[in-house]
């Protein structure tokens, strides 16, 4: 079915016509790590009544003239297993850490470590968000970096940003760096 | 080549307003929809579903091009002719769209399954002469326990279908197995199969599982029963107007005298019998709904009457089903549900019970637009 499907997806492309460009961006993570927070956050929605999330979210924000679809996947262990579901096609991946849960830095280092060996992400961009810097008991980004062996990623862009997704500071150093890094290149 | 564009773009068009993509593309959205319902976030399973919806149609399309010879490249074009862009054309490629678009692959389903309850609803006015009241009345009476009243209807339809669905593929099956047809189509099967096994697994518990949620129902019914209402007077009575011909057939209609409020039995001939099984499927069915209430006054007499209930919702919606597929030419070929390798769409299923509160929220959301849309007509 590969040949019809990459057929219909280029019709798909012609019929929508839009000229607007679009970026598919996954929003990864842990539970707890602020993922739907982020979201709101960049969608400009209150970020105070947020519940846990049990499937997906998905929300469409526009940076620098350039439509982002933002797919935020529930971070619970046993949904985990469905992440690779939703790689496909995926223009870059944002991975939010919960900068003050020291007691899940090496988990969350696996599950990124097994994202960045996903065929589907191969070479694909990475932004990691060191979030909850708000918390006094936040590990600073660099230390973070450091501890997730970000250096020795080679097949890939990537950058390391604190922020505080719950007052959005840092946030929009991200997406400048999307912008600057990720945007400009496709356009 | 522009010249082409015109008449692959009619021809296509064409094609998705026949029988040949209507039936199987119409069976899909009515066997997966009653999943999808407008809350903010995404279940797994959409997922899933809209997987296998990429597959029927890409199969579908792939099939048509095929028959009529038009090839890629000339879909292609004619999908850059500007002619593509009309908007009528938009519109009637929008099903096309959608395996590509997850929102609007949702959005049709979440329209589909609204469409599905109102007509079923819409039955049910007319055999019964009224509706709940919670579709009738002023907002305010759209209290969140009217909410469940409308989810637990749904609930009921819901398993219904999946019954009288399973019940339609063996029938067909055995057809098939007479020797009517000799393949069923693959892109068919890649469409039904998950949940038709799943149904087909809790075939046994259906009935134990819709007279629980009617339970709950007629339960919360009584909660607000201390109100004064005007019953509406939905008695059998109701046949005579109904769609004429099959009338004769129901005759169990009592049970679903529905708005049970005013015809509520006094608290005092409340009994205890069947309590066990009752309960453990209340619990279960409270858990589910949010619902803190005990469940320790229903009557024997009330669980009765509510199976029967359950049974008349059901009736109703294969009546609409039935109607539906005689109107249609010819079936797809059948599918067979139990073969299914079914990659079971566990995970999701315990994670439906998200935040109760903002549930309840987007349920008084969506019954009001059920209602607005049953008032409208
Ligand atoms: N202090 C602080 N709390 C945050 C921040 N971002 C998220 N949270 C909280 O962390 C919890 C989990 O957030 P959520 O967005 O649901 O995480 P998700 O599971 O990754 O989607 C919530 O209680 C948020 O309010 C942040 O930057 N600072
Ligand atoms: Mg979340």
């Amino acid at each position: 079915m590969g040949e019809v499907q990459k057929g219909l997806f280029s019709v798909i492309e012609k019929l929508k016509g839009t000229t607007e460009q679009e970026l598919r961006i996954v929003l990864l993570g842990l539970d707890n790590a602020g993922k739907t927070t982020l979201l709101k956050q960049l969608a400009s929605e209150d970020v105070n009544t947020i519940t846990p999330t049990q499937g997906f979210n998905i929300k469409s924000v526009t940076c620098h003239g350039m439509k982002l679809n933002v797919w935020d996947i529930g971070g619970q262990r046993k949904i985990r297993p469905f992440w690779k579901k939703y790689l496909e096609n995926t223009d870059l991946l944002i991975y939010v850490i919960d900068s003050a849960d020291k007691k899940r830095f090496e988990e969350t280092g696996l599950e990124l470590s097994e994202l960045i060996d996903e065929e589907n992400l191969k070479g694909v961009p990475v932004l990691i968000f060191a979030n909850k810097q708000d918390l006094a008991t936040a590990s600073p980004a660099s230390e973070i970096a450091e501890g997730l062996n970000l250096h020795t990623y080679r097949d890939r862009e990537w950058q390391i940003q604190a922020c505080s997704a719950v007052s959005g500071e840092g946030v929009q150093d991200g997406m400048n760096w999307i912008s600057n890094n990720i945007v400009n290149k496709k356009k | 080549m522009a010249d082409d564009s015109e008449w692959v773009l009619e021809s296509i068009a064409g094609y998705l307003g026949s029988p040949e993509w209507m039936i199987p593309v119409t069976d899909f959205m009515e066997n997966k929809c009653s999943v999808f319902d407008d809350e903010d976030e995404n279940k797994l399973t959409y997922t899933e579903i809209h997987q296998q919806y990429k597959e029927l149609v890409e199969k579908l399309l792939e099939n048509y091009m095929q028959e009529v010879g038009i090839n890629e490249q000339q879909f292609l074009e004619a999908c850059s002719s500007p002619f593509a862009k009309s908007k009528t054309l938009q519109t009637v490629f929008q099903p096309v769209l959608a395996t590509d678009d997850f929102q609007i692959f949702r959005s049709l389903m979440v329209q589909k399954n609204m469409e599905l309850q109102l007509q079923a609803l819409r039955v049910i006015k007319e055999r019964n002469g009224a509706l709940p009241e919670c579709l009738t009345d002023g907002a305010d009476m759209m209290s969140e326990l009217e909410q469940q009243e409308m989810r637990i209807l749904q609930e009921v339809l819901k398993r219904s279908k999946e019954e009288y669905d399973e019940e339609v593929a063996r029938r067909l099956q055995f057809e098939e197995e007479i020797g009517c047809t000799s393949s069923g189509s693959s892109a068919d099967k890649n469409g039904f199969d998950s949940e038709a096994s799943a149904s087909a697994q809790s075939t046994s518990s259906i009935d134990n599982m819709s007279s629980k949620k009617t339970e709950k129902q007629d339960q919360l019914r009584s909660a607000e029963n201390g109100e004064p209402s005007s019953a509406k007077t939905n008695t059998v009575s109701s046949d005579k107007r109904s769609l004429g011909k099959d009338s004769g057939e129901r005759k169990t209609l009592p049970a679903v005298t529905a708005p049970v409020k005013g015809s509520e039995p006094p608290a005092t001939l409340k009994e205890k019998s069947g309590r066990q099984t009752v309960e453990s499927y209340l619990a279960e069915a409270q858990r589910e709904a949010g619902i803190s209430r005990p469940f320790n006054e229903l009557s024997a007499t009330e669980q009765e009457q509510l199976q029967e209930r359950a049974r008349y919702l059901r009736q109703q919606r294969d009546k609409l089903q039935a109607l539906k597929k005689e109107q249609r030419p010819k079936q797809p070929p059948a599918e067979e549900p139990t073969a299914a390798p079914a990659p079971a769409p566990t995970p999701t299923t315990q994670e439906i019970s998200v935040e109760e509160k903002k549930k309840l929220q987007k349920r008084k959301h969506l019954a009001e637009k059920l209602k607005e849309e049953v008032i409208k007509k």
